[in-house]
């Protein structure tokens, strides 16, 4: 039995490396590949967290938030029609929100009366007016995402670091942390044990858990993309748990070896896109890394590798949450469970994201 | 109390003293009299302090440098003070005898507050004081004070520490408000004193810095007055404003940005915070529906006032035709209640969480800025969404205060229904329930229809300058609830 879930790892490990290598893989994210891995370049730290350095007129900025609201008005439109993406109203939203981070004191610019402005008003900003335009201007034109333009997400109570090469953490994602914490409600083993977030990208999900851990809970959260172990490292040092989760690269279990039945608990928003789905995406998907998103011809080979994995990595009793496409992954994934390594798992769980849509599939180790 | 009598004393008797050398040995000889019952000890320091009084007039000039009241006479000891608490209060007055009191039976009429009139001022001061007492129930507070002080005095009152932590910390409290509303009469009495003696004396700089003076005691009177008129039972909590746009189309959703803005300017002009929780725009401009977080002391205490429909008359800029239009908003101010208070428990099993505009297939297909979601209390139907914060997390925590708040109004109002009290609920606006005219054509003007109270700027209403309508209301609205506790 174990041996032949052995080969269906190793054949299962190459997938993504593969993925990786993948023609239309974006230019960008190879780019940021070579960055160098331990510290994060002024260009991609999070906009909020830079030094104010520059400056401009307040009639300046207001200029700015008037060509940008022009740009955006005339743009929502038809960007909801193509390919669902963000309407007006969105863009506006968004663009409150860039000029939020972008200001030193962003109040300056909310409750000023545009017909009193004394012109030469002097508003400290985070980067040069001009690059304001050049961002704006990406926002729109290249329907780059609005996070890599701020260079954050907010995401449940965290504001997370992100950049080109790294997947931005999804709003459905936030709900495996809850998953989580209702699992270790009452149960101390699980609060004090090891935890591991496999394919953790910004290190959203490990940084999540590791807040809600007791005292002696650990995460250990891998990757196989350098720049998401950079962009994670950088994370889980903002918010001061490097004693709490450690971050590994390599693929899946591969950086786990010696935590091989010692996991109290697995998690994983793993790529579940299927491949015939990738050149469909919303155009703002497509500036995020394939890697993270292609999950091969079905979407469902990292799951399934995933839970063979969970099998002989998790403790007896130990606990597993996996994000899926929707119900016909997760309803797959509760069948092989229940058949295909029966009795490994129990009280196996389908729970729906609050759109509705069947996300996540959750479960336990039988003891 | 005790202060201000000393302090009135000596302020008078260093006036007097200038004006009229004569007077001076009846009052100080008044004030001997008090003395001598005093014992050796006390005399020493109260001595002291006459000889200053009378010694080169250095109070008058004192007075000059305008120094203000009430850190004149800190060297006073305390012994003195004491002596002076237990005789009878003496009505405090000008030197030629105008009470507080006095100055409202005179009926000057109250002006505009750039206009420098003396007078004008000094009339709207004492009807804030006026209003403050009745506020505090000034005779029933006096009373009470006076038993608090007579428990203090008990030597065994500190065999129960609980009671007599109780006890003192009423006592310190009342005795607080009392020297707070004497304070601000002595004051005023002193200005006025110091503007006839201007008067007489021909010292135009000194008469036009007491009545800037004075001027500015009326603003801060007023403000006190104010708060005086916010002592129900949520008054302090902060609170969420919902603003609703009527029929109309657009331009009545136009309308009912105007009034949220208003509202957002008004709480960030009165040093509130304020947060932009739940949002729906119109489709061409405007909103359908907002609602914003007011976070600060007395927040709904004021912004309780302008619950109700607000009625826009106008020629609207979305009309080609260039018509006059009417449009409506509706405005409902929920308080937030505090953790100490009783807040509805809501078991989550109760609740609905629901992604608003969630398109399509979701999760990784997506990438979106928009997390808004809507959670509905199943049991009673009630909803509260939020989409502006940056993460779904936090749009959830935002729309469940709302939910929360939300649920303990509808329970405050069911508890309000039960024990027969008719106040009003602010969860029905009835679209006939106007309180509030602008008309911005063909004349300017803007109403209250509960108080007519109104200005002829609406502009600068628009741009947050509520108080004036808010202040009228309160005070009617507290005078209506007096009235109409005295009938039954």
């Amino acid at each position: 039995m174990k041996l032949s879930l052995t080969r269906t790892s190793l054949s299962s490990i190459l997938a993504p490396l593969l993925c990786n290598s993948h023609p239309s893989h974006r230019p960008i994210s190879s780019l940021s590949v070579s960055h160098r891995p331990t510290s994060l370049t002024p260009e991609t730290t999070p906009l909020f967290l830079r030094p104010p350095t520059s400056s401009a007129s307040l009639s300046d900025l207001l200029k700015f938030r008037n060509w940008a609201e022009t740009l955006s008005s005339s743009a929502g439109a038809s960007f909801s029609a193509q390919d669902n993406g963000p309407d007006t109203h969105l863009l506006l939203r968004e663009l409150t929100w860039l000029l939020e981070d972008a200001l030193e004191n962003p109040k300056t610019l909310a409750y000023c009366n545009p017909s009193a402005v004394s012109n030469d008003l002097l508003v400290s900003l985070r980067t040069d007016l001009e690059e304001l335009y050049t961002l704006w201007k990406q926002r729109i034109d290249e329907r780059r995402p609005f996070q890599y333009i701020v260079g954050c997400e907010h995401w449940r109570d965290l504001v997370l670091g992100v950049r080109e090469g790294v997947l931005i953490p999804r709003p459905e994602t936030e709900q495996v942390v809850e998953l989580v914490s209702d699992a270790i409600k009452g149960n101390d083993e699980l609060g004090d044990g090891l935890w591991a977030d496999l394919g953790t990208g910004s290190g959203a999900i490990a940084i999540g858990i590791a807040r809600i851990l007791r005292d002696r809970g650990m995460v250990i959260a891998t990757d196989l993309s350098p720049v998401a172990v950079e962009v994670a490292s950088f994370n889980v040092q903002r918010y001061n748990l490097q004693d709490k989760v450690v971050i590994r690269q390599g693929s899946w279990f591969g950086p786990l070896k010696e935590a091989e039945g010692d996991l109290v608990g697995i998690v994983s928003n793993p790529p579940y896109i299927p491949t015939e789905h990738i050149n469909g995406l919303q155009a703002e998907v497509k500036h995020e890394p394939r890697l993270a998103l292609d999950g091969g011809t079905d979407g469902i080979g990292d799951l399934l590798y995933l839970c063979n994995g969970a099998v002989s990595m998790l403790k007896p009793g130990g606990f597993f949450a996996f994000e899926t496409n929707g119900e016909k992954q997760c309803k797959f994934l509760l069948d092989y469970m229940e058949t295909k390594v029966k009795g490994s798992f129990n009280d196996i769980n389908i729970v729906s994201d609050f759109a509705g849509i069947q996300r996540f599939v959750t479960g336990f180790r039988t003891r | 109390m005790s202060s201000y009598i000393l302090k009135k004393s000596c302020t008078r008797s260093s006036l007097i003293l200038s004006q009229n050398a004569a007077l001076k040995f009846p009052l100080i000889a008044h004030l001997f009299s008090s003395l001598s019952q005093s014992q050796d000890a006390n005399s020493t320091s109260a001595y002291n302090f006459l000889e200053k009084n009378t010694a080169g007039f250095p109070l008058f000039s004192h007075v000059r440098s305008k120094i203000p009241s009430g850190s004149r006479w800190k060297f006073v000891p305390s012994e003195f003070v004491r002596l002076f608490s237990s005789q009878a209060a003496v009505e405090p007055s000008t030197s030629d005898g105008l009470t507080v009191e006095g100055i409202i039976n005179k009926q000057w009429p109250i002006l505009g507050e750039s206009e420098s009139d003396w007078k004008s001022h000094a009339s709207s001061i004492a009807q804030s004081v006026h209003l403050i007492k009745k506020r505090l129930q000034w005779k029933k507070l006096k009373v009470r004070l006076g038993i608090l002080s007579a428990q203090l005095e008990k030597p065994d009152l500190w065999d129960d520490p609980v009671h007599a932590g109780k006890i003192s910390r009423e006592h310190g409290s009342l005795l607080g408000k009392m020297k707070e509303v004497n304070s601000i009469e002595q004051e005023l009495l002193e200005h006025i004193d110091m503007i006839k003696l201007a008067r007489e004396e021909n010292d135009q700089e000194l008469e036009s810095e007491s009545i800037k003076a004075l001027l500015t005691m009326r603003k801060g009177v007023k403000e006190k007055e104010l708060e005086a008129l916010l002592a129900g039972e949520h008054d302090s909590s902060s609170c969420f404003i919902e603003v609703q746009a009527g029929a109309g189309g657009t331009e009545s959703m136009d309308w009912a940005a105007m009034v949220i803005k208003m509202y957002e300017v008004w709480a960030q002009q009165r040093g509130y915070k304020v947060t932009v929780v739940d949002e729906m725009p119109g489709e061409m401009a405007g909103i359908k529906r907002a609602t914003i977080k007011v976070d600060g002391q007395y927040a709904f205490g004021y912004a309780k006032a302008e619950v109700g429909v607000h009625r826009l008359v106008r020629i609207s800029p979305f009309d080609s035709g260039k018509r006059r239009h009417t449009s409506f908003a509706a405005v409902a101010v929920i308080p937030i209640l505090g953790d100490g208070s009783s807040r509805v428990q809501i078991n989550e099993s109760d609740l609905r969480i629901e992604r608003m505009r969630a398109g399509g297939a979701g999760g990784q297909h997506v990438n979106t800025t928009e997390s808004a979601v809507r959670i509905t209390h199943i049991p009673t139907g009630i909803s509260a969404s939020c989409q502006n914060e940056r993460s779904q997390h936090q749009n959830m925590a935002s729309a469940m205060s709302v939910l929360q708040s939300r649920l303990d109004q509808l329970e405050m109002a069911r508890q309000a229904q039960m024990n027969s009290r008719h106040t009003q609920s602010l969860t029905d606006i009835s679209w006939g329930n106007q309180i509030r005219t602008f008309v911005l054509h063909p004349y300017r003007m803007v109403k209250d229809l509960r108080t007519n109270y109104e200005v002829s700027d609406p502009d600068s209403v628009l741009e947050g300058d509520l108080d004036g309508f808010i202040l009228s209301f309160l005070s009617a609205h507290w005078i209506k609830r007096k009235t109409s506790c005295n009938l039954s």
